[in-house]
């Protein structure tokens, strides 16, 4: 996709105004020769210059009635779903409503306007159990993580919309994928790099939870948002075909893991982000807490800060995350929509950290006006 | 180290001693070269084999015998090349075409060279370097023809680098130099072995297809020495390490040395084991490509200390100071563990990329970088032997096994049957210590039957003096019957 910029048709992206959503538009804008055009819950916040040409439309994706105007107004080719609330802190009826549900109505709505191909944003975390379990090189034959044994919701309401997406392949015209993206982050990332820098800037980073031996797959928010154009262009490609391509290089119907191909030690990663924002310290004087004290000095501070009523500093979940060891192989989608990272780990987190320094540099500015 | 510095040094490290003892003693060669039946050429070859090399003349002695004598002199040619392009008392007007002729030289009956300063230290082979020759017209023409092509290869690249006034004068510039030295004296011999392991039929033939992997079974090697020989080199006025590197470190090769620069001179090393770790993946490979048990420890030793080296001089400050080795017990356990299989190989490249992530520290600009080299070394390790399998993954989720049932499961049974040994193991060690007192009771003359009937008749405890009166009255009764 490097040399010629790739013909699109019109693409429309659900989400194109979220943390993912806006990459895709932005990737789309300078890769492709496409029309673009953005659905979201509110259009205000990252969205593109008005020069640039992208249409965009308020609407509920709960809301058929609401969709099926639009999609006969833009007419797209292909369909990026990406809208989700994001991971923590929402409530489970709405992620519930809005990726289960949600995705149910936009397959409907593509199906019912023509649309040739629909790439759905999954999780990686779908086969965890995001609790206990380890995902050492784990690829797509690793078997989804059933209802009972989720321990997320989001992980679960995700796994259910990836399977309506993928469910609704052929099924009519329409041709469908799912991109699976480990720990994404990058410009506009509220959930990876905020938590990491916020520990620099509090000066708490000479604490470890775990050995460090634990492989951890990180993935830059471009590269994620470059795998779902190449799996947009995979589409497109196979809906000219006359007949259904071969089973080890069909990309309809399938789903794709999507990692930077860098696992990192998990602490090497908060430290690389830690370097990027200038903190050179070596490792001589970090505390080493193991995952059992790590687990009960956890379970303390949740009992006793819900006892105070404020949010802990330290939770189980964290110390489990962070001895965890998850990283994936994305072999297949090497092979099969010819992804290779675009941008490496160490100029992911510079950029991000970059970009977060210039923000808090703003906020500053404004603060002190 | 004297004698009482090696007492106490192990007094306090029983495990190397253990570590040096143990390949002593259970070291079995998988083939053992026999010189009674060689020719005096042939012995004489391998003398010098002794003599030139430490490292390698015990592992090719273990070779397969159809390799071993064409390995030895392959060794002993590329030396000889080696040591005359070492010298800088040969004029490049004589050293240039024996450089370029040197695989002719090789087939000329009775050649040697005096040429040799007498400091040189290899400068012996040379002299009775007809030895040699006798012998490489002996082997098949096969491996002679790749002996040939691989030494006409060096050669002209040694010429090359020598005649290079930019080379000579301003040192290796670039990595894509950088790794085309290291691929004149190392990558080729990667190649030449190969082809002599094909050709013999002890390695996969499909290495042939991929040159790449044994080029980087060679740069491994080379790159790993070059990172740890800095001082060394340093002080004959040589220099490996290529300037696109150490310029982002220093302005001078020289600052490197100079103790308040020590972190950019880590920096600079570390860079420098980044670059080495990148052969790594393509080293595993290759090694999965050999069939043959010693050609497989033959390649897989080297490999292991080449790991245990690199982790030993990564973020070491000692490197710049003095010659820094692995000590003689890890290299003895490195053996003994690196001559099984790839697995075990796969093991010890596992943990020294481990150690390496461990040292790894984000004073260095290229921390990140290398954490992510160890984690695809353990990625690739990954893919070549799995820890977690998908489809009893998926069994497990359709709870036709649920992980932890299975675990109790099998742990109640295991239980169950601990419990039944340990039993039938007490009551027979019961049975036995009493059939052993019986018996010996027995044979001392006890009298069970009077015992018997006594006991019978509800005497449990006798009343009287053992041996006494009574007692024999009872014995007297019982045996004549109460008449």
């Amino acid at each position: 996709m490097a040399a010629k910029k790739q013909q699109l048709g019109n693409v429309l992206v659900i989400g194109g105004c979220g943390f993912l959503g806006h990459h895709i538009v932005d990737l789309l804008l300078s890769r492709t020769i496409s029309k673009v055009s953005v659905i979201d819950l509110f259009t205000t916040r990252n969205r593109r210059p008005d020069s640039d040409g992208v249409g965009y439309f308020n609407a509920d994706i709960t809301d058929i009635s609401a969709l099926l105007p639009i999609f006969q107004k833009v007419k797209p080719d292909i369909v990026i779903h990406t809208a989700s609330p994001t991971a923590v802190g929402t409530n489970n009826a709405l992620y519930y409503k809005v990726n289960v549900e949600g995705t149910r109505c936009v397959v409907e709505v593509c199906e019912k306007a023509n649309v040739k191909a629909l790439v759905y944003t999954s999780s990686a975390s779908i086969i965890s159990d995001n609790n206990a379990m380890d995902l050492i090189n784990a690829d797509e034959r690793w078997p989804v993580m059933p209802a009972k044994s989720q321990t997320e919701y989001y992980s679960q309401t995700k796994a259910e919309a990836e399977q309506l997406a993928l469910a609704a392949n052929r099924k009519n015209k329409l041709l469908t994928c799912s991109i699976r993206p480990a720990g994404i982050f990058g410009e506009g990332d509220i959930q990876n790099i905020p938590n990491f820098l916020n520990v620099h800037y509090t000066n708490r980073t000479n604490f470890q939870l775990g050995d460090n031996t634990n492989l951890f797959d990180f993935t830059y928010v471009q590269n994620v948002a470059y795998a779902h154009l190449l799996a947009a262009y995979a589409l497109l490609q196979t809906s000219t075909l006359s007949t259904p391509p071969l089973d080890h290089e069909k990309v309809d119907g399938e789903a794709f893991f999507i990692t930077n191909c860098e696992p990192v030690y998990f602490w090497d990663f908060a430290r690389g982000v830690w370097q990027a924002a200038g903190r050179y310290d070596g490792t001589e004087k970090v505390w080493v807490i193991g995952r059992d004290v790590g687990l009960g000095l956890g379970g303390v501070m949740e009992w006793a800060y819900w006892f105070m009523g404020k949010t802990p500093k330290l939770t189980r979940k964290q110390v489990k995350y962070s001895c965890m060891t998850r990283y994936y192989d994305c072999t297949k989608a090497h092979r099969r929509l010819g992804y290779t990272p675009i941008v490496k780990l160490r100029d992911g987190i510079q950029k991000t950290v970059d970009w977060f320094e210039e923000e808090k540099r703003k906020e500053g500015e404004k603060k002190g006006q | 180290m004297g004698i009482i510095k090696q007492l106490l040094y192990f007094s306090v490290h029983p495990n190397q001693l253990r570590a040096i003892i143990q390949w002593k003693l259970w070291h079995d060669p998988v083939h053992t070269r026999n010189p009674e039946k060689e020719s005096a050429t042939l012995r004489q070859c391998f003398h010098y084999l002794q003599l030139t090399s430490r490292s390698f003349s015990s592992v090719i002695q273990e070779l397969h015998p159809e390799l071993l004598v064409p390995v030895a002199l392959f060794y002993l040619i590329l030396r000889g090349l080696d040591t005359i392009e070492d010298d800088m008392t040969i004029p490049l007007e004589k050293k240039e075409p024996l450089l370029r002729n040197f695989h002719n030289i090789i087939e000329q009956e009775g050649w040697t060279c005096n040429e040799n300063a007498p400091t040189e230290k290899d400068r012996d082979l040379l002299v009775h370097f007809d030895c040699v020759i006798t012998e490489l017209n002996l082997i098949k023409p096969a491996y002679k023809a790749i002996i040939k092509d691989i030494t006409e290869q060096m050669g002209n690249g040694m010429a090359d680098s020598a005649n290079n006034q930019e080379l000579n004068i301003n040192g290796i510039a670039t990595i894509k130099e950088y790794e085309k030295y290291c691929h004149y004296v190392a990558g080729l011999v990667g190649d030449g072995l190969t082809r002599l392991f094909v050709e013999a039929k002890l390695a996969n033939p499909a290495l042939l297809k991929r040159p790449e992997l044994a080029e980087s079974m060679g740069q491994f090697l080379q790159k790993t020495n070059i990172i740890r020989d800095i001082r060394e080199d340093f002080e004959d006025k040589r220099r490996w390490y290529p300037k696109e590197i150490w310029s982002k470190h220093v302005d001078n090769f020289d600052e490197l040395f100079d103790p308040k620069n020590l972190q950019k001179a880590l920096n600079c090393s570390s860079e420098m084991v980044l670059n080495s770790l990148g052969n790594v993946e393509e080293c595993l490979f290759y090694m999965a490509g050999i069939k043959e048990q010693s050609v497989f420890n033959f390649v897989a030793i080297p490999q292991a200390m080449a790991i245990a080296t690199l982790e030993i001089v990564f973020q070491n400050p000692a490197i710049f100071t003095k010659n820094v080795k692995i000590t003689k017990g890890d290299a003895c356990s490195l053996m003994m563990e690196s001559s099984q299989n790839l697995r075990t190989v796969c093991d010890i490249f596992k943990r020294y990329a481990r150690r390496i992530a461990k040292k790894n520290t984000p004073k260095d600009p290229n921390f990140l970088q290398i954490s992510a080299a160890c984690g695809k070394i353990e990625q690739f390790i990954e893919s070549l032997y799995p820890s977690q399998d998908p489809k009893a993954l998926a069994l497990i989720h359709k709870g036709e096994i649920s992980a932890a049932d299975e675990k109790k499961k099998a742990e109640d049974k295991e239980a169950k049957s601990d419990v039944f040994f340990l039993l039938i193991a007490v009551l027979g060690t019961l049975l036995v210590i009493s059939a052993l007192m019986i018996g010996a009771a027995y044979l001392a003359g006890a009298r069970f039957d009077i015992a018997l009937s006594e006991l019978q008749k509800g005497k449990f405890f006798p009343g009287h003096q053992p041996g006494g009166a009574e007692s024999q009255n009872i014995v007297q009764n019982h045996d004549h019957g109460e008449l």
